[in-house]
């Protein structure tokens, strides 16, 4: 009877055992999870896995990426609550929407878990949450800088692509570029979508209505690639102002050659890296900066880029 | 012999240009079996969908029961007691065949204030009417996609019966079924008849028609040749009126009389 | 009714069914079996990750309540004969409407809620009406309004919050009687003697310490199991549930045998926009707030879900329980491969395996049922 369960159970497991590959090194002892509210297509979080993974094999800790497969933020709280239940020593997260995610992660914190809030979020949500600190890019404020250098350009009107239009966090980046600028943000915000082809015809067509517009403003790659194609296709390209957030491959080109003007680099890398070595000497050595990391906004323009185009998509 | 349950006087029948039923007179009496013949675009559809309330007729009347009926739609047809078995037998094969036979009638069960589906009565009645009509069935909640055509034909006459028919119309029941299914179909036909219910029995199959049938109509483009009582006519005449005469004769005997 | 008094003797020609065949022959033997497999094998790989402790049962259990209280709606939508993919967007939609009136208008949030119930159903009933009028395959017609609703979801609180993210309902809720019969907590008092007792975790640290981590049962998951109880019993035990059956088997048959199809499909889609909004409500409550992304692509996660459980795709078959099953499966597999630590994006990969191996023995048992080869 029991031979026989347990070859059962040996059945099984080679049957499942393709699937079962732990992501983790074997590291012993510490296991961190990282928690993101990006949808398996959003591409530009791949610098966050590939900046925990290089975390965890430098500290020697395990690590774990998970996320909400449509990027449904419900989902995501519940997969924090999961995180939770697995028991690791800490969890990195994102305060997407304060009201949502709030509850698991004040839970997690009072059942002795630490964590590290990266990439959105207010200072004021990460002390209410009980979190250790806040790795990121005020969002609000990157916009407001990128908007006052626009300014110093001598930029007056601008539209703003978003291709994230339910993420609020996101939305502020648009808002402070505004009131950077000194304008009302009003209609010139436009809902992209996440398809390159209606981005790119969409950002056409109100630049075609709106001719008079100054610069475009773009919230990453997924917006920005097919915008470089819109502007390159209307004959406007290195005419028009054109800054954006986040970096990728075409961003890099883009900038080299002088259609995008800048790019604001929140350095996603070290949102990701920073948190698993933070939250290691903290559980080894009880050790602990004393303040949020501003892991951004760092302007990425022309005469700056070796490093960049090196490790774009991968590191940067 | 007694009086006519249904009784069709001179019906006329027009669609447009197309003059379908050009006077047609039958009666059809309770506990009989009364056998409709005809070749194909005969009308004998036309005919039973205007005696089920499907067409109203362009001239002529019907009686039923002695009182003169003007059926507005087939369900007053059905409520006055007239239910036909279509081809399309209205079975639905994923279901049991209980549940397909109180598909639309359930029997219900008050359990407080809420009514229920009284699984165990339909389950009984479904098997008793079921073994009435010489059916055994594995269980009340077989599926009817596992029975033969000729126990579905079975299952949906035994419903009609059940649910009160006194006028049975049976649209071509045997046109697709084997010897054996056949020879049952025609059983259950006489099972009905002895209950007293008078059916229509359309077919072309003149052997078909001998074997259960007290009357016979043949209607041939639209009018009949008359209705013969059993007894009086043979099948190679019955045959023959089918077929409108002469070109079937020698057809019938190079083949040796087999049609 | 035994088989003793058969009196006529027994057709030889039906073969002899075993017991056991005849009891297996069921279309919830899928779901049966696909949960005995999934515990297994999670049992196995995610014994001691704390995915059986009262925090995981918790976890997945609250994430299976979720598929079930739409796969329900979805069951009985689709033995009717229809789809819905609405479902997702109607989530979203719902979310959004409560959101809009409780907190942009200030009404009283039972008063939202009611409101935004009614205006759900209503649409859902817009559907099937629709769906029934014009003969159209619900599958275009509900694709629209998935696509309508989503873009109101969007346009709305953008054109009144200029944001697509609302919160503050907890705010607005508090102390509200209806908000508690969708946000609340039962069988606290169990969990909290559990938790004295040292049976279950207790908060380490902080404003709760001491307090247990799992504090009560979510009324998301008692929505699930009345609505479970609710669809199997409507389903197997009424009338109505003989006419669902009926109108997605043969709609013509079962018209002409004087089932009212059309009314059953159109109530079956205003059931079906009645749980999307129990779902809708159950997560605006517990999370405090709505957005415009709520609900993505819940629709066929909610079909698969119903397929897992043995219903057919073309209507006329299926179980209610079974879609529970297909739910739980679902729910337990989701957050049952984070336990087992495997890399999350397998899961869909996962997911696709065990909807095939499903829809396979499904056929399989089917055409045992029918006799059909």
């Amino acid at each position: 009877m029991f031979s026989t369960m347990k070859k059962m159970a040996l059945a099984t497991a080679v049957a499942a055992a393709p699937l079962m590959m732990a992501t983790g090194a074997s590291a012993e002892g510490e296991k961190y999870i990282l928690v993101s509210h990006a949808p398996d297509s959003d591409s530009w979080w791949n610098t966050i896995k590939n900046g925990i993974a290089l975390a965890g094999e430098q500290m020697n800790v395990e690590v774990e990426y998970r996320n909400p497969p449509t990027g449904d933020l419900a989902d995501m709280a519940r997969i924090i609550e999961q995180a939770a239940a697995s028991g690791p020593n800490g969890i990195i997260t994102t305060l997407a929407d304060f009201d949502v995610l709030s509850g698991p992660i004040r839970a997690a914190v009072d059942q002795g878990i630490n964590v590290i809030i990266m990439n959105s979020g207010t200072p004021e949500q990460v002390r209410e949450v009980g979190a250790l600190m806040f790795v990121g890019q005020p969002e609000y404020d990157a916009g407001f800088a990128a908007g006052l250098r626009a300014k110093g350009d001598g930029v007056g009107s601008f539209v703003c692509v978003n291709h994230v239009i339910s993420n609020t966090v996101v939305a502020e980046r648009c808002r402070g570029f505004a009131d950077g600028l000194g304008v009302d943000l009003g209609d010139q915000m436009i809902d992209s979508g996440q398809d390159p082809a209606e981005i790119k015809n969409r950002v056409t067509a109100y630049l075609t209505a709106n001719p008079e517009t100054d610069a475009i403003l773009t919230l990453g790659p997924t917006s920005a690639d097919p915008t470089l194609l819109a502007v390159e296709e209307m004959g406007i390209a290195g005419d028009i102002y054109f800054g954006t957030f986040d970096l990728g491959d075409e961003i890099v080109k883009g900038i080299k050659s002088g259609v995008i003007n800048w790019g604001i680099d929140q350095q996603p890398f070290l949102q990701a890296y920073l948190p698993v070595v933070v939250l290691t000497n903290y559980d080894r050595y009880g050790v602990l900066p004393g303040n949020n990391i501003n892991s951004g906004p760092g302007f990425v323009t022309k005469d700056a880029l070796g490093k960049v185009e090196e490790f774009a998509g991968e590191y940067r | 012999m007694s009086e006519p349950i249904i009784q069709m006087k001179n019906i006329e029948k027009h669609f447009g240009s197309v003059i379908a039923l050009a006077g047609v007179s039958v009666d059809v009496h309770a506990g009989e079996c009364h056998c409709l013949l005809g070749d194909n675009g005969a009308g004998k559809s036309t005919f039973i969908k205007t005696m089920s309330g499907v067409h109203k007729p362009t001239a002529g009347e019907i009686y039923f029961e002695g009182q003169p009926m003007h059926f507005e739609d087939p369900r007053d047809a059905i409520s006055a007691g007239i239910a036909t078995v279509h081809q399309h037998l209205a079975m639905i094969p994923l279901m049991s065949v209980s549940r397909n036979f109180f598909m639309g009638n359930e029997p219900l069960k008050k359990i407080g204030p809420v009514n229920f589906f009284d699984h165990e009565k339909a389950n009984q009645i479904t098997m008793e009417e079921m073994r009435k009509m010489g059916i055994n069935l594995r269980g009340p909640d077989q599926a009817v996609g596992t029975l033969s055509g000729g126990e579905r034909q079975t299952v949906a006459i035994a419903r009609a019966v059940h649910f009160g028919a006194k006028v049975l119309i049976l649209d071509e029941p045997t046109s697709a079924l084997g010897v054996r299914q056949t020879a049952n179909v025609l059983a259950t036909i006489d099972k009905v008849r002895k209950q007293g219910i008078a059916v229509v029995f359309i077919t072309h199959n003149v052997r078909h028609a001998m074997a259960v049938g007290d009357q016979f109509t043949v209607l041939n483009r639209g009018k009949t040749l008359g209705t013969a009582v059993r007894g009086d006519i043979s099948p190679e005449e019955l045959q023959d009126m089918m077929a409108g005469g002469q070109e079937l004769v020698q057809l019938e005997g190079s083949l040796g009389g087999t049609v | 009714m035994s088989d003793g008094n058969v009196t006529s003797g027994v057709d030889e020609r039906i073969k002899e069914q075993s017991r056991l065949r005849t009891a297996l022959i069921r279309p919830e033997l899928g779901g049966i079996c696909g949960t005995i497999i999934v515990f297994a094998l999670f049992l196995l790989f995610a014994g001691d990750s704390g995915m059986f402790n009262s925090q995981g049962v918790l976890n997945w259990s609250t994430v299976s309540a979720q598929f079930m209280i739409i796969a329900v709606g979805a069951c009985l939508l689709m033995i009717a004969g229809e789809f819905d993919l609405s479902v997702g967007s109607m989530i979203g939609f719902a979310g959004m409407m409560i959101a809009i009136f409780s907190v942009t208008l200030g009404w009283p949030v039972w008063q939202a809620i009611i409101v935004t119930f009614i205006l759900s159903v209503a649409i859902g009933g817009l559907n099937g009406f629709i769906v029934v009028r014009t003969g159209l395959p619900s599958f275009i017609v509900t694709l629209a309004f998935l696509f309508i609703l989503r873009g109101f979801t969007i346009f709305l609180p953008q054109l009144i919050e200029r944001k697509t993210i609302i919160g503050g309902i907890r705010d607005a809720a508090e102390g509200d009687w209806l908000a508690v019969v969708f946000g609340g907590k039962v069988l606290t008092g169990l969990f909290s003697w559990l938790g004295e007792a040292g049976m279950i975790a207790t908060f380490e640290r902080g404003t709760k310490k001491g307090m247990p981590v799992v504090d009560g049962i979510p009324m998301l998951i008692v929505w699930a199991i009345v609505l479970v109880i609710f669809g199997h019993i409507l389903l197997t035990r009424t009338q109505f549930g003989n006419w669902v059956f009926a109108s997605g088997g043969d709609a013509e048959s079962a018209r002409n045998s004087g089932v009212p199809v059309n009314r059953v499909k159109i109530l079956m889609f205003m059931f079906t926009a009645f749980c999307a909004c129990v779902f809708a409500t159950c997560q605006v409550m517990e999370f405090g707030s709505a957005g415009a992304d709520r609900g993505l692509l819940k629709e066929f996660e909610a079909i698969i879900a119903v397929v897992i459980g043995g219903a057919l795709l073309t209507g006329g078959y299926g179980s209610v329980i079974g879609a529970a099953l297909g739910a739980l499966i679902f729910g337990v597999v989701q957050q049952g491969l984070f336990f087992a630590g495997v890399e999350s994006s397998l899961f869909r990969v996962f997911l696709g395996l065990i909807l095939l191996a499903a829809v396979i023995l499904n056929t399989y048992i089917r055409r045992m049922i029918t006799g059909e080869r």
